[in-house]
């Protein structure tokens, strides 16, 4: 009745989008890291054919990026900012998208409403409001001294970790609930239903039932905010600004931003993505487990 | 591999970029070449760049009409002034922002962009001119730059002729601090950049300037080393630890935006440009007693950086004569005091400009007299920092690269 191609034709806007804004920039970055750089105006000049690259930056940066390198502990510190704000948006993110989920009647609309408003204002602008909120004289800092927590203000922005990781959270938790908050609204609830009336606690019933039927939710979340938190510069730079606190992308931005090696602002890039391809990999592994789990259910 | 050599070893991997270097026995012999091939310039070793074509002939009538765009950094020209040539050449001028001179020129280059003029900074004019991204000026058209401009800068040292650029504003490196927060006596120290080290009570509120040139080079100095544009990768490796250090002292921040975050006291002292705690006296201060409290040492001739930015006139423009007679505007004594007392904050190196005189007429405060510079600053031996070779800024790359890492 249809041609054969029809339906999988749908899918060519999708391969369109793809090739164009994901796979020809990203070998274009891979042409960077293996290229050259224009003596006169120090810009890239991508080497596209694989014949042509020269590895000599990529080596180099790949060295600096193990234990002892130069880049070794912005690098770890990076990791360590990522899965401690992965975690702060697990604990937070999970009741409430729980609750929406689950116990939210008349008021669920309005709380995902809320959960969207974020999503209306930039992520620079949210951040910027940041600095004003925990400046010295800022009202978070105004609050605590108002209630004799305080009696001087607390340096929020004084370079601290503490700082850029709960504005990581902040920037990020959206992402993170939204994806959570579907995969547990599709939990069935006669699972939950099965599980009480063969004698679980609700804790235990939680614990067996809906946290594992809401993994692929929770990884899905993680993965969301987890990628882009790795590139991130901004985050540190406006809430920070401090060299101690600062982030691999931060070092990927100066090195982009301009000046004559732009040919390693790529190195890193690529071998940031090839990191996060791992732990994508572990994502859809996990994800390919529960569905044939699911199918031999 | 240890971090402090990677700076020396990444500047070596480039195969593709190499430094020339100028051969023969005559006075630049051996000297460093830059992209034009012309020897690099210092405020010692003056540089004509050559005309890549004619300038435009002289008395041509203005292009009228249209838009004027004018490419520059942001918030870094007074509306009012934009306006007001708009005006009286009946075109519309809009000013397309960069973030920073670097981007800038990517953009001109790519063709991104086709402003009609454009700021510039002597470090780069080699390689513009290089590239043909700007033309060559005909100063039969901008006859205030010998009228109204301090002397030094009619026929500078980085553009002998005047070929290619017109001064826009001058500005020193030095520090800024709040007298409220900071009670060291900065200007009676022996060496005042030692502040920064010395800074362990102010810890979280002390911040250098995001720019790998200029925190390099306030290292440098500190230890005596004037050569702001040394590419002896020790001295650069040496240069990085003695910044690292001020991780322990202060928790170190970069940032660029001192002149705000010193008047909101989100930063007590700061490496500064002369021109940042006038801005922030004129438009950033959270209520007008803190303009009393702001401070800036100016390190002098000799002693610390002094830089300047230029106007140059795109190769894109389709308003040649207007773009000329745009840069004479600006050097104009009236509309130049404008922009630096009604917005800007950064001097105008017009003769016109008396520090005395806009102390006494109130228009800055006597406690930012240091932020206002004289002709006398400038001289074969001020400090600039110019020019690199491309290893050179290699080099300086991945030392600040290695003082970003707070490791």
């Amino acid at each position: 009745m249809y041609p054969r191609w029809l339906w999988p034709a749908f899918a060519l806007p999708g391969v369109v989008w793809l090739v164009l804004l994901f796979l020809v920039p990203f070998y274009a970055v891979i042409g960077v890291a293996f290229g050259s750089v224009d003596p006169i105006l120090l810009q890239a000049q991508p080497a596209w054919n694989p014949l042509d690259w020269n590895i000599g930056w990529f080596s180099q940066v790949l060295g600096e990026l193990t234990p002892g390198g130069a880049y070794w502990t912005v690098f770890i510190r990076t990791v360590e900012y990522v899965v401690v704000s992965i975690v702060g948006c697990f604990l937070i993110g999970y009741p409430v998208a729980y609750y929406i989920a689950r116990h939210a009647t008349r008021t669920k609309t309005l709380l995902l409403i809320l959960l969207i408003l974020p999503f209306w204002i930039s992520y620079l602008m949210r951040m910027l409001a940041w600095v004003n909120l925990l400046a010295p004289d800022g009202y978070v800092n105004r609050f605590l001294i108002w209630t004799h927590v305080l009696s001087t203000p607390y340096g929020f922005l004084d370079g601290k970790s503490s700082t850029v990781i709960w504005a990581l959270i902040y920037g990020y938790i959206p992402y993170f609930i939204l994806p959570l908050y579907a995969a547990l609204d599709r939990i069935d609830r006669h699972y939950l239903e099965a599980a009480r009336d063969l004698g679980a606690s609700p804790f235990r019933a939680f614990v067996h039932v809906t946290l594992p039927l809401s993994k692929a939710g929770v990884l899905g979340g993680m993965v969301l905010i987890a990628l882009p938190m790795f590139g991130d510069y901004y985050t540190p730079n406006i809430v920070s600004g401090a060299p101690t606190t600062s982030m691999i992308g931060n070092q990927i931005d100066l090195y982009f931003h301009g000046g004559p090696q732009p040919t390693i602002g790529a190195a890193i890039t690529i071998l940031l993505s090839a990191f996060l391809v791992v732990l994508m990999g572990y994502y859809m592994w996990t994800i390919y487990r529960a569905s044939k789990e699911l199918r031999g259910a | 591999m240890g971090a402090s050599s990677l700076a020396s070893i990444l500047a070596a991997c480039s195969n593709s970029t190499t430094a020339s270097v100028s051969s023969g026995t005559g006075k630049n012999s051996g000297v460093p070449l830059g992209p034009s091939g012309q020897p690099l310039a210092r405020p010692d070793r003056r540089v004509t760049l050559p005309l890549w074509e004619d300038p435009i002939t002289s008395g041509m009538q203005p292009e009228t009409g249209g838009e004027f765009t004018v490419f520059n950094y942001p918030d870094y020209i007074y509306p009012k002034v934009l306006k007001d040539f708009g005006k009286k050449y009946n075109v519309s001028v809009k000013v397309t922002p960069f973030d920073d001179i670097n981007s800038g020129i990517t953009r001109l280059a790519s063709g991104a962009v086709q402003p009609d003029v454009t700021e510039m900074t002597p470090d780069n004019l080699d390689r513009v001119v290089a590239a043909k991204l700007i033309k060559p000026l005909n100063l039969d058209y901008i006859p205030n730059l010998k009228a109204n401009v301090w002397p030094s800068l009619v026929d500078p040292f980085y553009d002998g002729g005047s070929h290619y650029s017109a001064p826009y504003t001058v500005y020193a490196t030095g520090i800024a601090w709040r007298t409220d927060r900071v009670t060291e006596d900065i200007e009676g120290m022996s060496d005042p950049w030692d502040i920064f080290w010395e800074s362990q009570a102010y810890k979280g509120k002390v911040a250098l300037l995001s720019e790998p040139r200029e925190t390099i080079a306030m290292a440098l100095l500190r230890k005596g080393h004037k050569d702001i544009n040394t590419e002896d990768p020790a001295l650069i490796d040496q240069a990085v630890s003695d910044l690292k250090e001020l991780y322990g002292i202060c928790n170190i921040k970069v940032g660029d935006l001192q002149y705000q975050t010193v008047p909101e006291d989100k930063a007590w002292l700061n490496q500064a440009w002369s021109g940042d705690m006038l801005a922030a006296s004129f438009y950033y201060l959270p209520k007008p007693s803190v303009g009393k409290l702001l401070r800036f040492w100016n390190p002098g001739r000799g002693n610390g950086p002094i830089q300047n930015d230029m106007w140059s006139i795109c190769s894109t423009t389709k308003k040649p004569v207007l773009a000329h007679l745009f840069i004479n505007y600006m050097l104009d004594n009236g509309v130049g005091y404008s922009n630096f007392i009604n917005f800007n904050g950064y001097q105008p190196p017009l003769n016109e400009v008396n520090p005395d005189e806009l102390i006494s007429k109130g228009l800055i405060p006597e406690n930012l007299r240091n932020s206002v510079l004289s002709e006398a600053d400038l001289g074969p031996d001020s400090l600039q920092e110019m020019t690199l070779t491309t290893k050179g800024q290699q080099l300086w790359q991945n030392g600040y690269s290695q003082f970003l890492t707070g490791a």
